[in-house]
């Protein structure tokens, strides 16, 4: 399975990550609307990836969210009532709403933000 | 003699928190101890001490049915 | 067969409100809908605040219960259909009650209030009485709405819910969208009736019941030969109140799911076990029921502990009664197999317990087996019985039968004595089966005292000392001897002894954060009003303070989680688009408590005389009761009362002790109807009405008569 993993100390705070992610699923550059996150610190940046644990799969009264053939945790936004309970049950914080959609979002592990990183400081393992 | 709640209660030499808490079977977890208006954090409970003539407060967050 | 159907067109919510309530009657199948005007909006805002309104102007002082007149009216509120924020789902049921004759209210879960609302109605009324039994469905995405003849067989909850979504379900995907209303074999032959809420749990691929329980709305909705209801709405989504600000609804859902996430476990365990988590706790304070209220605790409530009920109910899945309740408290068991009764040996799901089923049918009744208060639990459920009204009278009876008034002559055989299960299962059967003693025990406790007084010579003071009912509905789970706060919580109450107004037990007792009268009367102002509001709104009062923030003891009254109640000012104005605040909210409360007051007095109920409360409630009625508790009932005789308890008999001392325990009843009652703004009588007054602007004309022409 295809897991988004991280360096946070190669990361040099660029967004161009984020600025991917949101242009390909939401169609604007917007951090706020991407799947992973870049948080700005005294040291290190703090960046907040899904794991793919599947905890929110157990949480979400509608089986909206489920792991596909390839084991990667997608949530069936047709299904989803909006109740956000994964989002607050994230063991990584890594489950997301944005004011402008009524269904939550997360990383499905396509590769498209390691390929935007200049410094390799996320990447995808095979795991 | 010590207040607890607004009542007397007896004092003992050497008397914690924790000593208190058990003393008046006070074993609902979600307590709030204040000892003269200071709050006691709940990691203290084993080492802070009470002194003869403290006031006490035990305050219980039950919410009930 | 289908008698009557009713197209209607879709709309839409706006708000929080689709302003059009739906109204039946099952007597001439009328079916039409009716506006909700702005002035039902400003004055009632929803929920039991319509329940009450549409009521008062179905029925008149003269009316009864099982008029057709009377009506039973199930109404969510603007904030409830919401899915992100914990425990809003909830409907409040309205009716006159066959055990007080007043307006009773009740809070239940399940999915009927928000599919009620998204099939478009913001209440429901159900008039008249139909010659056979008849079936209402609901479909919320075609705009249908039918009367149909029953030709259901089954008559108990768990098998008429899932025949019922099993029928009405396009297929197994769709069983979710689908709740049923319905009660039971006991609602029948008893005015203890209750009504179960279901929703379809998708991973037990079963359902869920969830209960209106207290005051007898079941025994009204058999008595108009009403089978269930049941609603079809496909579509939840989590914007369907069309909200003002739907980012503030979903960030202040966020932060709660957040909070329970971190801070449950440590707190009250409630996605574990749920309101049974304080069962040892009572016991450990000296506030559990035992034996009639008799005691506070008893050597073997281990065996009825939390952690016996955590182990035997299913761990880790998602059990909120509506979407988004993280704090999932609606715990069950599952493949369990009663022992007794039309259902032994077949594998149910018991939806309990919670904590006051622990206590009615448990410690309450001397039953510490924790398979017997499930298969009471159970069957209470299925037989559509009210387990706190079930649990109460039956420890009457068993006080009754172990001092000699009832006998097994008089019983039928059933030996009534505290802690025999077999044979309390057996009087729930017999309320089932419409037979045997069973039948007059589901009369409840206020019409057994004048059968034991009038028939069998019982003695009419200690029957009214122990028989715990006030207003004509049995008291709920919780110890009110040792705390005047709580009496008067139980008793100042609208409806009756229900612990939804206040619970205080705590706070007076044990903190001791409310000494004066006037410290007790201003928070018995204060949780009435602010627990009323969840009953406007339709939400669950749970997540208020069953859970609380990191912080919050550190806040100025951390009683009241102050945090919560911002947030619930946020969800109102971000739904309503209002901009309400923490003030506002009490006055929209106190405008439907008074109309609920005053509704009271108009059935000719609601005035002081009213208020009182039978002594045990207050305190040792028996020598047994003081000597349980010799040494604290001396030291009150001598420090507060004045009388020295040396050389003075038990008799004496009770006696003492009785006198000053009324006393302080009655001062505390003068003090609550002070802050409340009532006469001495009990009765608003006008004054009182103008401040909150519920001088309506109809209300002035009830309060003229009594001021």
């Amino acid at each position: 399975m295809k897991v988004l993993r991280k360096n946070p100390e190669q990361c040099i705070e660029c967004h161009a990550c984020e600025n991917t992610c949101s242009k390909l699923y939401f169609k604007e550059e917007n951090p706020e609307k991407a799947c992973l996150r870049i948080k700005e610190t005294d040291s290190h940046p703090q960046i907040t990836t899904c794991t793919q644990c599947g905890v929110c799969i157990d949480i979400c009264p509608v089986e909206a969210i489920n792991r596909d053939k390839n084991g990667i945790v997608r949530i069936d936004k047709k299904k989803c009532v909006g109740c956000f309970m994964c989002v607050g049950f994230c063991p990584e914080l890594a489950m997301f709403m944005h004011d402008d959609y009524i269904e939550p979002f997360k990383c499905v592990s396509c590769g498209q933000c390691v390929k935007a990183c200049p410094t390799g400081a996320i990447y995808i393992s095979e795991e | 003699m010590i207040q607890v709640n607004g009542k007397e209660f007896p004092w003992e030499e050497g008397m914690t928190v924790r000593r208190l808490l058990e003393l008046k079977k006070y074993s609902y977890p979600r307590i709030t101890v204040k000892i003269n208006g200071q709050f006691i954090r709940d990691e203290e409970f084993d080492t802070k001490v009470i002194h003869d003539g403290d006031e006490i407060q035990c305050i219980h967050l039950m919410a009930g049915g | 067969m289908i008698l009557k159907e009713y197209k209607y067109e879709l709309g839409k919510i706006e708000r929080g409100y689709n302003n059009r309530s739906l109204y039946i009657n099952v007597g001439d199948n009328t079916i039409k809908e009716k506006e909700v005007t702005q002035f039902m909006k400003d004055k009632f805002i929803g929920g039991k605040g319509f329940g009450l309104w549409y009521l008062w102007n179905a029925v008149t002082p003269e009316t009864r219960w099982n008029d057709p007149e009377n009506e039973i009216v199930i109404a969510h509120g603007p904030v409830a259909g919401i899915t992100q924020y914990p425990g809003s789902g909830k409907s409040l049921v309205v009716t006159l009650s066959p055990l007080t004759h007043m307006p009773m209210d009740s809070n239940v879960g399940g999915y009927f209030g928000p599919y009620l609302k998204f099939s478009g109605f913001d209440a429901l009324e159900l008039q008249g009485k139909a010659e056979k039994d008849v079936i209402i469905y609901i479909d919320g995405n075609k705009g249908i709405v039918q009367i149909m003849e029953s030709d259901i067989e089954e008559k108990d909850s768990h098998l008429l819910s899932e025949i019922l979504t099993e029928r009405f379900a396009k297929d197994e995907e769709d069983k979710k969208n689908i709740s049923v209303v319905s009660t039971g074999s006991a609602a029948d032959h008893t005015l203890i009736g209750l009504l179960n809420f279901s929703f379809y749990d998708i991973r037990r691929k079963g359902v869920r019941l969830k209960q209106a329980g207290r005051g007898g709305i079941g025994t009204v909705f058999r008595d108009k030969k009403i089978k269930a209801l049941v609603v079809r709405f496909e579509g939840t989504k989590g914007n369907l109140n069309n909200p003002a600000d739907q980012g503030k609804i979903n960030r202040t859902g966020i932060k709660l799911h957040k909070e329970i996430c971190d801070l449950d476990d440590k707190q009250n365990r409630m996605r574990k076990i749920g309101t049974a988590n304080i069962i040892e706790v009572m016991d450990e304070y000296d506030l559990l029921p035992t034996h009639n209220y008799k005691f506070g605790c008893h050597k073997d409530t281990y065996k009825i502990s939390s952690d016996k009920f955590q182990a035997r109910v299913t761990q880790g899945l998602p059990d909120g009664c509506w979407y988004g309740c993280s704090l999932s408290c609606a715990k069950a068991a599952d493949d369990f197999i009663p022992e007794t009764g039309p259902y032994k040996g077949q594998k149910v799901i018991v939806d309990g317990p919670e904590y006051e089923n622990a206590a009615a049918l448990g410690s309450n009744i001397g039953v510490f087996d924790r398979d017997g208060v499930l298969e009471l639990n159970f069957y209470c459920d299925t037989y559509g019985v009210d387990t706190i009204s079930f649990g109460t009278l039956t420890a009457f009876v068993m006080e009754c039968y172990e001092n000699g008034i009832l006998d097994k002559e008089k019983t039928g055989g059933l030996e009534l004595y505290f802690g025999n299960k077999e044979a309390a299962l057996e009087l729930l059967h017999q309320m089932s089966r419409g037979e045997g003693f069973g039948k007059i025990a589901g009369l409840g406790i206020r019409r057994m005292k004048k059968i034991f007084i009038e028939e069998y010579g019982a003695d009419a003071d200690f029957l009214n000392d122990i028989g715990m009912e006030q207003k004509g509905l049995e008291y709920s789970e919780y110890l009110s001897k040792e705390s005047l706060a709580q009496q008067g919580g139980y008793g100042l109450t609208n409806k009756g002894p229900q612990h939804d107004e206040a619970w205080l037990i705590f706070m007076d007792m044990v903190n001791n954060q409310i000494p004066t009268f006037e410290d007790k009367a201003e928070a018995l102002h204060y949780f009435p009003m602010f627990r009323t509001w969840f009953g406007l709104m339709g939400l669950c009062k749970l997540p208020w303070n069953d859970i609380a923030p990191e912080d919050n003891k550190y806040t100025d009254e951390p009683a009241k989680i102050p945090e919560h109640v911002q947030n619930y000012v946020d969800i109102f104005n971000g739904v309503t688009g209002k901009n309400i605040d923490k003030h506002e909210l009490i006055v929209q409360s106190e405008r439907v408590y008074n109309f609920q007051r005053i509704f009271n007095i108009r059935m000719g109920y609601g005035k002081r005389i009213h208020d009182k409360t039978p002594y045990r409630s207050m305190g040792p009625v028996t020598e047994e009761e003081y000597l349980s508790r010799q040494e604290r009932y001396d030291k009150q005789l001598k420090e507060l009362v004045g009388f020295d308890p040396e050389g003075k008999t038990t008799q004496e001392k009770m006696a003492a002790l009785r006198k000053y325990r009324e006393e302080q009843y009655e001062r505390l009652t003068d003090a609550v109807y002070k802050r409340r703004g009532w006469t001495m009588d009990g009765v608003p007054t006008i004054e009182k009405l103008k401040e909150i602007g519920m001088d309506l004309p109809e209300l002035i022409e009830v309060v003229k008569k009594h001021l």
